[in-house]
């Protein structure tokens, strides 16, 4: 027996919570299906699919103030932006949970990152498993599987006219009304099949390969546009900028990307990662090797969205096929 | 110092400005909050973010020692838009400070050992605080050369400085820059050949060097010339940060923050990084 909920059961339960909290959902917005705040709840996208940006934004905005300078009577005073609003994300998957679980291992490590630590805080996460595979997917691979429940606080499998309903954490327990839940006979559909890619040993494979050639020759091509940052839900780099508004001063965070000319360029000129090899070197080196070696989990969680988008088909998938195979002839 | 809400800055107020050289000035600041004033301790190495509200904030080495209980100072060269805006404030101004940040100069590993203490430009000013603590505790260190080197004359730091740092018990300051003016009777030589000429001994002796990329890469070599091990010389690593907690991802070195496991480096710690710059 599962505990089970009939769609149109939910759909009104989300309409309830919708009533109290922010209920962010995959909709449709022209032709991308993206995290938003719902107004309606029959505007929530089911398809089998993902999201074209994961939730991240609403742990890491992609530009956040982080507090504004008060100046009023001929006084200063700095107040700082604070996360009132509970939100509930519904239809988060597996991968792009487990993106926030990895973004929790350098924003939450002591010291904690305030606004990110109050944003996870105030929300709850509500997933649903992956009937499907996409074709760039390869979470199986990158430490999660398509009905990975542990870094969601209630899960949903889609079964016929409804879905079982996993209840994982106690926040999940909070949000769900006593007897929403009815018990039925239904077994979960069958996991997708996802491909894979050799993703064993990579953090060593990695340190081996890191003085290769391969790096500058992959780079060429790169377009340095960001994309893949801005895609992928566990990319954290960011800015921080002063920008005046309505009158005041606001000091604001902003996502960034290794790959931008100049992120590393200091006053005066000098910029260790001027080439592009270094800086798209970086970017693998980050994901497959400096976060595996000091967190013990890789910085990539197998959603895809990089190889989608990328203009120039830059892709993580070859590239760790590549490394593996770096130096296994002689030519490196 | 733990706090909620790390990106945060303390308010703090512009005690002092001193015109360092015609591009550096040193700024005097002043905790506003007694009780963080109280509490604010720091080494020689560790540095802060400063604000400019309306500009933005930039990391800064502190060139005051934590024991004396002072003003924090910085001494800042005008190069961009935060040290700009900086530069035209005034005494009485209110900014922000957060910090202090990252690992600090091994003073402790220094005692009894001879000392050389390099500095190129305003590199020199995180040595600053070094030079503070030993001549503060002279009898706990070896025999001491300061070398200060800079493009001119009038763009050595911490001038002010300079004949007590030369009166100190067995200590030596030599002066050097790369191209003299008319009052100019001192030293004109690049830092890396004044190393070579001065022939300073590794026995028992640890170097500190800090300054430009080019400046450092070739008083490496002549270091090594002399017999200095990896393990011998001590520099700091400088890097674009934005938080100071190892959360921005900007100024890592291969696996290492500069923020959080520097700035301060061996160079043997240096050449086992897999990222070199």
């Amino acid at each position: 027996m599962s505990d089970y909920i009939s769609r149109a059961d939910l759909l009104s339960w989300l309409e309830k919570v919708s009533q109290s909290r922010d209920l962010v959902a995959p909709v449709k917005i022209e032709d991308l299906t993206l995290f938003q705040k719902v107004e309606r709840v029959e505007d929530i996208v089911f398809d089998p699919g993902n999201t074209d940006l994961s939730p991240k934004e609403f742990f890491f905005p992609k530009s956040e103030v982080l507090f504004y300078v008060d100046r009023s009577d001929g006084r200063v005073e700095l107040v700082p932006a604070e996360v009132e609003q509970e939100t509930v994300i519904f239809g988060i998957r597996p991968c792009d949970a487990k993106g926030i679980a990895v973004l929790d291992l350098p924003y939450l490590e002591e010291p904690a990152d305030a606004l990110y630590r109050q944003h996870r805080e105030k929300t709850t996460l509500v997933g649903l498993s992956c009937v499907s595979a996409c074709p760039e997917c390869f979470c199986t691979s990158m430490g999660t599987t398509p009905d990975d429940a542990s870094n969601v606080d209630i899960m949903l499998t889609e079964v016929e006219e409804g879905f079982i309903v996993q209840v994982v954490t106690e926040k999940g327990k909070a949000l769900l009304p006593e007897g929403l839940l009815s018990s039925k006979e239904v077994s979960p559909p069958a996991a997708p099949s996802v491909a894979s890619v050799p993703s064993e040993g990579i953090a060593e494979k990695m340190h081996q390969v890191f003085d290769s050639p391969y790096w500058d020759r992959l780079a060429d091509r790169c377009l340095h546009c960001n994309v893949c940052s801005y895609v992928c839900p566990t990319c954290y780099c960011f800015d921080v900028r002063d920008l005046r508004s309505g009158g005041r001063v606001e000091r604001v965070r902003s996502w960034e990307s290794c790959q931008s000319p100049g992120f590393t360029k200091i006053a005066g000129g000098y910029d260790p990662r001027a080439a592009k090899g270094p800086r798209l070197r970086q970017r693998f080196a980050h994901k497959l090797l400096y976060f595996v070696e000091k967190f013990g989990v890789t910085h990539c969680v197998g959603c895809g969205r990089c190889v989608r988008s990328c203009p120039v088909n830059i892709d993580i998938r070859e590239v760790i096929q590549d490394v593996q195979g770096l130096g296994v002839k002689s030519e490196a | 110092m733990k706090r909620d809400n790390p990106l945060l800055p303390y308010l703090a107020t512009l005690d002092e400005v001193v015109d360092l050289t015609p591009d550096v000035k040193l700024f005097r600041i002043e905790l506003n909050d007694p009780e963080v004033r109280e509490s604010f301790d720091y080494q020689p190495g560790q540095f802060v973010f400063v604000s400019a509200f309306g500009t933005g904030e930039s990391p800064f080495g502190l060139t005051s020692v934590g024991y004396r209980k002072g003003p924090l100072e910085v001494a800042v060269r005008r190069v961009g838009t935060v040290t700009g805006s900086l530069h035209d404030l005034e005494p009485g101004a209110i900014v922000g400070v957060r910090g202090p940040f990252g690992n600090h100069f091994p003073l402790d590993e220094f005692k009894g050992k001879d000392l050389f203490i390099i500095g190129g430009g305003i590199g020199f000013a995180p040595l600053r605080p070094v030079i503070t603590s030993i001549l503060d505790h002279r009898e706990d260190y070896g025999e001491l050369t300061i070398l200060n080197g800079a493009r001119t004359p009038s763009d050595l730091v911490f001038a002010p400085e300079f004949d007590s740092w030369a009166a100190a018990p067995r200590t030596k300051l030599e002066l050097t820059v790369d191209a003299g003016d008319e009052s100019w009777t001192g030293r004109v030589a690049l830092i890396p050949r004044v190393v070579a000429e001065l022939g300073f001994s590794p026995e028992n002796a640890i170097a500190v060097i800090c300054g430009p990329p080019i400046m450092i890469h070739f008083t490496l070599i002549e270091l090594k010339k002399l017999g200095f091990a990896d393990s011998q010389i001590v520099t700091t690593l400088e890097g674009k940060m934005k938080c100071g907690l190892g959360k921005c991802a900007r100024c890592n070195v291969g696996e290492k923050y500069i923020c959080r496991d520097g700035p301060v480096f061996t160079m043997e710690q240096i050449s086992q990084l897999i990222e070199q710059f």
